[in-house]
């Protein structure tokens, strides 16, 4: 009870500080920007959050070189790590935002973790970048096509968008699909999608769901479902690690159906896992970033990329073209950053309805995953046309991923 | 058909996996009515250091060998500093707390040694390639040989125990372990060595499993070692035939329930087969029938 | 001088300092940062899980591995109720708390047949469906995407009784909340309850041959702290908005017998320094990065051996479970022995007694028969099958043949704790008493049977309740003048010596009014004194009309007292009369010469 007591007083006398010293700072025009996040820094889904606190980080450099914003700085101000649990990355968040001196702020790497803290953030008011977590509902709170929350921007590919995209592509040329999902939040919504896509493609496909949990060891039963629907492709919405246990698992079964996976199947942990078994996986990812000659404005992130960490594991394998999933791990913060920059600049002042009335007006504002556009109703970016079909080949000794067609 | 015998073979496999695990948990059990609650952490470590000193370009058997004997020296350190300390504390429970720590500390480690992220695990044995056909059905000899190994490494245990001094000594101590020091049975002794035992059962099952997943990463093992105790409850606590045959049951179930009834009720029907064996037949399929002692 | 331990744990248990502590966090907060008031309110959940999960393994001992589940059930009702069914807040925090008591009550089920290593895997079991249950009823719990835009105070749409609640109302209800459930435990276990929880806990057996029973207590150990996690649940969702199942998986569960264990088991004050630790401790350890996991994992892997006892053991005295009050009203006229209104029935009548293990006879068709005022010696050389006897009658033992009657009616074969519930009571060969109670608990524990208030009077500590327990202090009192342990009364039993623990098992019946007690070797180990006291009080139950069976193997201190003879030899009856006669009997002496001369003279 005494250490409470001695808590309490400190977070009070914190609390008094940093009220008056954040107000004195304002004052002053050549105080740095600041934007916060919380997201999985450490813990067994960190390549997300080390990722695109990278991104963060190599976007502030750019424009701090430049002279800043409004003339300031840019900084992080709060960096918190929540490993991905809820109830840590609320704590987190609310941390964050009695921070009324952060500008900006960035969504945690999962969907689960952003769901928890979304309604917070929109109670909050200020200016919101979700690089990762893919599920519709985490802007559009109605689902697509509804009214957005007012403050968050997404950045990552939203599911219905990737869903569409494979969804189509697959009802195209199959008839009876196989589809397993992680039971997560982004499993789940993704195969509903893909499913809802595929009947609106082709109302005579015959589609399979079936789900596994995340880390399970074995998926015969999953796949012996999907066998006995005489199913033509298999789809898996999921993670690269599961992706390989699956692809192990249906070589196991001698099941020779063409294999597709969702974005995060196409990275580096599968490739790690299955080996040369990958080599004719399929999928949708990021087209931009891999795009052979980048783009300036990519080539610009790749360069302070490859400089700073070298073509390292998020890179991927080919030391001259990164991997498509370094647009969703790297880039997405990279991206975020830069445009909420670009808005904090157009808007003249760091106040967060200004801020959101500028990110409202983004236009043609070319990014390493897309020429982003945002307005009041829309508020994602990623859209079909920014992703593509990548199958893994091995060359030269190694797996890469290549474009091709489905 | 066809069908069947898949889900039947795998099923098999990762349930004669679960006997493994439950074996390992019984054996401490028995001697100090405790259970490594870290012992998911033991089965990582061991198939992260297998795959990690393979892909150094380490010979496999030499590869396994060292990786065992890491475990070796870990499970020493655990029992020393951590269950036996907390064991002196009588009804503290201090000693779930305590292997549950170690268990924290080396997923932290493999972490920072090897990345937070899942690694290959190499193709120790077979491959996933390697079929051949049985009536004309597809059979993975990966299975087969997970299968093979985890019943003879069962045979060995129980023959171990059933035909040594250790064995009986063991025996002995799981019954009453005041009795067992008063007729001169080294009872520390038999404490470690049933903890080291236990351990390299977990790191044996860590690296028969990572075979099958393909994959290992720091929090691999946990969720291996929940079926582990369900294995071992349904097999009825403290019986090595008992752990093996509720092992198999579960992950049979599993794929059964899986293939036949629906994939996302698959790991759910597995604890509600535990939760209607602790209510209709508590001591387990095997075990006998506690009887209170006065 | 005093030491620091006694002057925290004074100040910590206070009155005024409580009431301080808790006025403080009720009018602070509003002070406080967003931040803090939400980590502070968390922190009132985790010392309600830590209070709940305290209750069932600190003081029942029964472990649980699924608590998140009982607090998932608690949350999800809550959340679900609230905003498909549109019920109000003050309807559906209950019934999160009902919903999460019944979920523990279900899960306890097989309680009576099984031991608490089982029930704790029926906890985790039941934690495990929870989890997949949850994750893919997508219907009704959102599924693994989650329950979001739960009434909340996040999403401004919280209201009690027309009343929008902010953060910081809603953390001043919980806070209240709170404090009135620890004030409820608290009497609780200060009570004949929480003391048979704690019974239970040190030996399931003893307990049940004092009228507490085994099934009964357990099932009402997990009901109740259940229905604590329920309510911590409920607590729990209208806090943040949004319910995912990430939030209530095994590691949830884990990391509140893990705040627990380091806490201290059994103390409250405990739990609430341990949650505070483990509430901010995530964020402090943000700092270490990489090094995070290993650190909390050294933590944990050696606190327990820095602190044996946990953080409470350290710092504050044990707990005691006598409410202060009831002890201040105790009084002295109590009475250690009644006199015991005889009847025509009145006997303990065993008939052809047989029990067999596997293929041995333990106790071949014995009879015999207790009668009140009159001492009956039991005797016969080690394994002739005198306490097998013992259990048989006292219910531990299901006799394989024979019968038993007390006072005319049939207790063949009833739970130990329904005949002790007659007034049949016994001692054990090896004193199994609670070593953590003072003698003075663990008298009051021998009472048990005897308390006529429930449950709910103890928790709101009516003045019924603080009467009835004052009632029977004065008793405790009474009893520990006549077996001369007054001046240690208030020591913990493990403390002290041997003697003691004899003297105290023996007082302990006493205080459940028996009608008739079995005495299982009670002189062994007793010094000269000590036996003298014990004799005292043998004489008191004689005078007092009780029956008495003594087993002994201390003749002398056999000679002096007994009435009958009953001697025993490989499970068989060879002598039955007074001790003249049995000194004679040739039987007798054939059995302790042919087995061993040192028996006999053993002291």
């Amino acid at each position: 009870m005494t250490l409470k007591r001695r808590e309490l007083l400190s977070f009070t006398g914190a609390a008094a500080a940093g009220g008056t010293l954040g107000f004195a700072r304002r004052a002053r025009a050549a105080d740095p920007i600041k934007v916060g996040f919380t997201t999985a820094l450490t813990g067994p889904f960190n390549e997300f959050g080390e990722g695109y606190k990278r991104g963060i980080e190599i976007a502030i450099e750019k424009i701090n070189k430049a002279g800043g914003v409004l003339g300031r700085p840019i900084e992080i101000g709060v960096m918190l790590d929540d490993q991905l649990i809820p109830d840590r990355s609320v704590q987190n968040m609310r941390r964050i935002l009695d921070d009324k001196s952060i500008v900006g702020l960035f969504c945690p790497s999962g969907s689960g973790p952003t769901l928890a803290v979304i309604d917070m953030i929109a109670a909050d008011g200020r200016p919101t970048m979700n690089p990762q977590a893919q599920t519709p509902t985490v802007i559009y709170p109605n689902g697509p096509g509804g009214k957005p929350r007012p403050n968050v921007y997404t950045f990552s590919i939203q599911n219905d968008i990737e869903a569409n995209f494979m969804a189509t592509l697959l009802a195209k040329k199959f008839t009876r699909i196989g589809l397993l999902n992680e039971s997560t939040g982004y499993g789940k919504t993704g195969s509903e999608l893909i499913k809802a896509g595929i009947a609106a493609a082709n109302k005579d496909a015959v589609v399979t769901n079936e789900s596994y949990n995340q880390k399970d060891q074995d998926m015969t039963a999953q796949l012996v479902r999907v066998q006995r629907a005489r199913s033509e492709a298999l789809m898996v919405v999921g993670l690269g690690a599961d992706m390989a246990v699956i692809r192990k698992n249906m070589t196991r079964m001698n099941m020779t159906i063409p294999f597709f996976t969702s974005a995060g199947g196409l990275s580096p942990p599968y490739v790690e896992g299955a080996g040369d078994l990958a080599a004719g996986t399929k999928g949708s990812q990021f087209k931009k970033i891999s795009t052979v000659p980048p783009a300036p404005e990519t080539k610009e992130f790749l360069d302070a990329y490859k400089a700073k960490y070298g073509a390292d594991r998020l890179w991927g394998t080919d030391p001259e073209v990164p991997t498509p999933s370094m647009g969703g791990t790297v880039a997405t913060g990279y991206d975020g950053m830069l445009v909420m920059a670009d808005a904090i600049r157009r808007a003249g002042t760091t106040e967060a309805a200004a801020v959101i009335k500028a990110m409202d007006a983004t236009k043609g504002f070319l990014g390493c995953n897309c020429a982003y556009e945002f307005t009041p109703e829309k508020h994602h970016a990623i859209e079909i046309g920014d992703l593509t079909t990548y199958e893994f080949v091995k060359k030269d000794g190694r797996m890469t991923l290549v474009p091709t067609a489905i | 058909m066809e069908d069947f015998l898949t889900l039947l073979l795998a099923g098999v496999s990762v349930g004669a996996v679960y006997g493994l695990i439950a074996i390992g948990l019984n054996l401490t059990f028995w001697t100090t009515r405790t259970m490594n609650f870290g012992q998911g952490s033991v089965m990582m470590l061991c198939a992260m250091l297998t795959a990690n000193l393979i892909a150094r370009g380490w010979m496999q058997g030499l590869a396994i060998l060292a990786a065992l004997a890491v475990i070796v020296v870990l499970m020493v350190f655990t029992e020393m500093y951590t269950v036996r300390p907390a064991l002196k504390i009588e009804g503290s429970m201090g000693w779930a707390v305590s292997t549950l720590g170690v268990g924290i500390i080396l997923q932290g480690c493999a972490a920072l040694w090897f990345g937070s992220q899942a690694v290959a695990f190499p193709d120790v044995i077979f491959s996933a390639v390697d079929n051949v056909v049985i009536f004309g059905v597809h059979v993975s000899l990966q299975y087969i040989a997970v299968v093979v190994l985890a019943l003879a490494l069962v045979v060995v245990f129980e023959l171990l125990v059933r035909g040594t001094v250790w064995g009986r000594a063991m025996r002995a101590v799981a019954m009453d372990q005041d009795f067992a020091a008063v007729i001169g049975i080294p009872v520390r002794a038999i404490v470690l060595g049933s903890y080291i035992a236990s351990g390299l059962l977990a790191g044996i099952s860590g690296i028969l499993v990572a075979q099958i997943g393909g994959t290992v990463d720091p929090a691999f093992g946990f969720e291996l070692v929940i079926f582990g105790f369900v294995a071992a409850v349904l097999g009825g606590m403290g019986s090595t035939p008992g752990a093996l045959a509720g092992g198999i049951v579960a992950g049979v179930l599993q794929q059964m329930v899986g293939g036949y009834i629906s994939s996302a009720a698959q790991h759910g029907m597995a604890f509600a087969l535990l939760i209607l064996i602790l209510v209709v037949r508590p001591q387990g399929l095997f075990g006998q029938r506690e009887i209170n002692k006065v | 001088m005093i030491a620091p331990r006694t002057v925290l744990t004074r100040l910590l248990t206070h009155p005024a300092f409580i009431l301080a502590a808790i006025a403080a966090l009720f009018f602070g907060c509003s002070w406080l940062s967003g931040g803090t008031v939400q980590i502070l309110t968390f922190l009132m959940l985790n010392i309600l899980l830590a209070q709940s999960m305290n209750l069932l393994t600190g003081i029942a001992g029964q472990i649980s591995l699924g608590h998140a589940g009982f607090y998932g059930m608690g949350a999800y009702a809550s959340g679900i109720l609230m905003k498909t069914a549109g019920l109000p807040f003050v309807v559906s925090i209950p019934l999160a708390a009902a919903i999460g008591a019944l979920s523990g009550y279900l899960v306890s089920f097989p309680a009576g047949r099984v031991r608490e290593f089982y029930l704790a895997m029926m906890t985790l079991a039941f934690g495990l469906i929870f989890r997949e249950v949850v994750r893919e009823w997508d219907d009704l719990t959102g599924g693994a995407v989650g329950l979001s835009n739960v009434p909340s105070t996040t999403l401004k749409n919280l209201s009690v009784f027309g009343v929008t609640l902010d953060a910081i109302d809603y953390f001043r209800i919980v806070v209240i909340v709170t404090a009135i459930v620890m004030w409820l435990v608290h009497n609780f276990i200060q009570s004949r309850h929480g003391r048979a929880f704690y019974a239970i806990h040190a030996s399931e057996v003893a307990a049940g041959c004092l009228g507490i029973p085994r099934a009964g207590t357990k099932r009402q150990a997990y009901t109740i702290g259940a229905g604590m996690a329920g309510l911590a649940g409920g607590l729990y969702a209208h806090m943040i908005g949004y319910l995912g199942p990430e939030s209530f998986d095994l590691a949830r569960s884990i990391e509140v017998l893990v705040t627990t264990v380091v806490g201290g088991l059994g103390s409250m004050a405990g739990q609430i320094l341990s949650a505070i630790v483990f509430t901010f401790l995530p964020e402090k350890l943000q700092v270490f990065a990489q090094y995070q996991f290993i650190v909390y994992g050294a933590i944990l892997a050696f606190s327990l051996i820095l602190l044996p006892r946990g953080l409470a053991g350290l710092l504050l005295l044990p707990p005691r479970f006598i409410k202060p009050a009831s002890l201040r009203r105790a009084g002295t006229a109590g009475v250690a022995i009644r006199p015991v209104d005889s009847d025509r029935n009145a006997a303990l009548v065993v008939e052809g007694v047989t029990m067999r293990f596997g293929g041995l006879t333990a106790v071949d068709d014995v009879s015999l028969e207790l009668h009140p005022g009159r001492i009956t010696a039991l005797i016969g050389p080690n394994g002739s099958g005198k306490s097998t006897l013992v259990n048989v009658v006292s219910g531990i033992y299901q006799p394989t043949a024979g019968a038993i009657r007390f006072f005319g009616e049939s207790i063949t074969g009833l739970p130990d704790h329904r005949i002790a519930g007659k007034g049949l009571l016994r001692t054990f060969q090896d004193p199994r008493l609670v070593p953590r109670f003072t003698v003075r608990e663990n008298l009051l524990l021998g009472a048990h049977r005897r308390y006529r208030t429930s449950g709910l009077a103890a928790a709101l500590s009516l003045p019924s309740a603080v009467r009835e327990e004052a009632t029977f202090l004065a008793s405790v009192d009474a009893v520990t003048r006549m077996a001369g342990i007054a001046d240690v009364a208030d020591r913990p039993l493990e403390s002290l010596p041997y003697g003691y623990r004899r003297l105290v098992e023996v007082g302990r019946a006493l205080l459940a009014e028996p009608r008739a007690v079995l005495l299982d070797e009670p002189a062994a180990g007793l010094s000269e004194a000590e036996m003298a006291l014990l004799a005292r009080m043998i004489r008191a139950m004689k005078d007092a009309g009780l029956m008495v069976l003594l087993i002994e193997h201390h003749m002398d201190f056999v000679a002096e007292l007994v009435d009958d003879v009953v001697v025993l030899d490989s499970g068989r009856v060879i002598y039955h009369g007074d001790i003249e006669g049995m000194r004679k009997s040739p039987a007798v002496i054939e059995a302790y010469l042919g087995t061993s001369e040192t028996e006999a003279a053993h002291a």
